[in-house]
């Protein structure tokens, strides 16, 4: 009979607990207590009985769709995924960290070598051989020669991830799998860590450059940023290379900004800083060429990264407050 | 044995025709059709309680509460007038469904 009870808990356990509910369950449990006993009676084996009962119980979601409920679980559908498809997410998702990280790396580097040759013609270093419109032009082709793969690169990633585009929607990881991934997950969060407090330190050291160069020139001061933007440059790759990696787990386990809730966030939060940073490189860009501020203007990132941060962080709590 | 696709259009029928003999509970419809049936038809339990819950929501059937010997309280049905008439629509529909299939019948 216990057979019987934890059969019928089983089928109910996914629909709402209504009275309505209860009281079916109810009277589909003293039903089949009956018809058990009766075939007890009729000198059929526990086992035996146990079978018959289960056997003719029929099928659930024929009560649930007379009742025009739906179980509480699987209200969307949501497609499950395999072996290989997590696997192949992870590799994707890794190489197309490689890329994006190599392709701001490039960006930043093409910036820096156009400061570096203007700088150069300005100190004279180019020999006067060219006029000063010829030198701009030259760093900026160099630039453009750096940003043009780097936007191939930023192309073929996001074809790389086009594949795995649904997992930005609701999907189910199965439970092999789950474990699979969080082990992942665990060998790699020391890696993660270390790559995080490098990239830091990196960002906090490299204004010194700049600090160094004003120490002796204004010429020096510039082709001191040149050298912040490298180390940024590489700093940005570590965030970029080893941010993916982790993301391709967060994603899967559908943990921290990957959870349901935080998706919603992320929308508008995303769509803010698509539209900060750009400008915030524009700015740096027009007030160092156009107006030679190259020894100050590097402060429009960190003071757009703490108000891009404020945002972030006012937006979340106003969004939490609102759901609560 | 009927399988359950065939005759599900008549599966209300099948209890409402249990009931004109007066009020009755869950197991003992089930069991009165098994045996009328000649066992050729089982009504699962999902089926024979998913059809009470759209029959009594039509109004065809009402349920109450009855004391049974040793304090347990079991849910009994009993038919209503628009029951009935329900219960004769259904008759003469078969009627001519049988009529219907009867002529795409043949022995082979």
């Amino acid at each position: 009979m216990d057979t019987i009870i934890s059969y019928l808990n089983n089928m109910f356990a996914t629909l709402p607990k209504s009275d309505q509910m209860l009281k079916l369950k109810q009277d589909l449990l003293a039903s089949m207590e009956e018809k058990y006993y009766e075939l007890k009676m009729d000198g059929k084996s526990e086992n035996e009985a146990v079978g018959i009962v289960i056997s003719e119980f029929g099928n659930i979601d024929e009560l649930t769709s007379e009742l025009g409920i739906m179980p509480e679980v699987e209200e969307e559908w949501s497609p499950m995924l395999a072996d290989d498809e997590v696997e192949g997410f992870m590799a994707a998702k890794r190489k197309s960290g490689l890329w994006i990280g190599i392709g701001v790396a490039l960006v930043l580097t093409g910036v820096a070598l156009l400061i570096f040759i203007t700088t150069s013609f300005e100190i004279g270093m180019l020999g006067g051989r060219f006029s000063e419109d010829a030198a701009n032009m030259f760093g900026l082709i160099a630039m453009l020669l750096f940003i043009v793969p780097a936007i191939a690169m930023f192309i073929y990633s996001g074809m790389k991830l086009e594949k795995y585009k649904y997992l930005k929607s609701e999907f189910t990881l199965p439970y092999h799998l789950k474990a699979y991934v969080q082990q992942k997950q665990e060998a790699f969060a020391s890696t993660y860590t270390l790559s995080l407090i490098m990239g830091v330190c990196l960002c906090v050291v490299s204004p010194a450059a700049i600090f160094v160069g004003s120490a002796f020139s204004e010429a020096a001061a510039s082709l001191g940023v040149v050298v912040l933007l490298e180390i940024v440059a590489v700093a940005v790759f570590l965030f970029v290379y080893y941010g993916n990696i982790k993301d391709s787990f967060s994603i899967l386990l559908q943990t921290g900004d990957y959870s349901k809730a935080k998706k919603e966030e992320d929308r508008v939060i995303g769509g803010v800083a698509a539209i900060i940073w750009p400008l915030a490189t524009c700015i740096f860009l027009i007030s160092g060429l156009v107006f030679q501020q190259w020894h100050i203007n590097w402060i429009v990132f960190p003071i757009t990264a703490i108000l891009f941060g404020m945002f972030s962080g006012a937006y979340n709590i106003f969004k939490s407050k609102g759901r609560s | 044995m009927i399988s359950s696709d065939v005759i599900r259009g008549y599966n209300d029928t099948l209890i409402l025709y249990m009931l004109m003999d007066g009020e009755s509970y869950g197991y003992e419809i089930s069991k009165k059709i098994r045996t009328l049936s000649e066992e050729k038809y089982i009504m699962k339990e999902t089926t024979l309680y998913s059809a009470f819950t759209r029959l009594e929501k039509n109004g065809y059937i009402v349920s109450f509460y009855k004391e049974e010997t040793f304090g347990k309280r079991r849910t009994y049905y009993r038919i209503t007038p628009a029951g009935l008439a329900y219960y004769r629509e259904k008759c003469e529909e078969w009627q001519v469904t049988q009529e219907v299939v009867n002529k795409f019948i043949k022995e082979l």
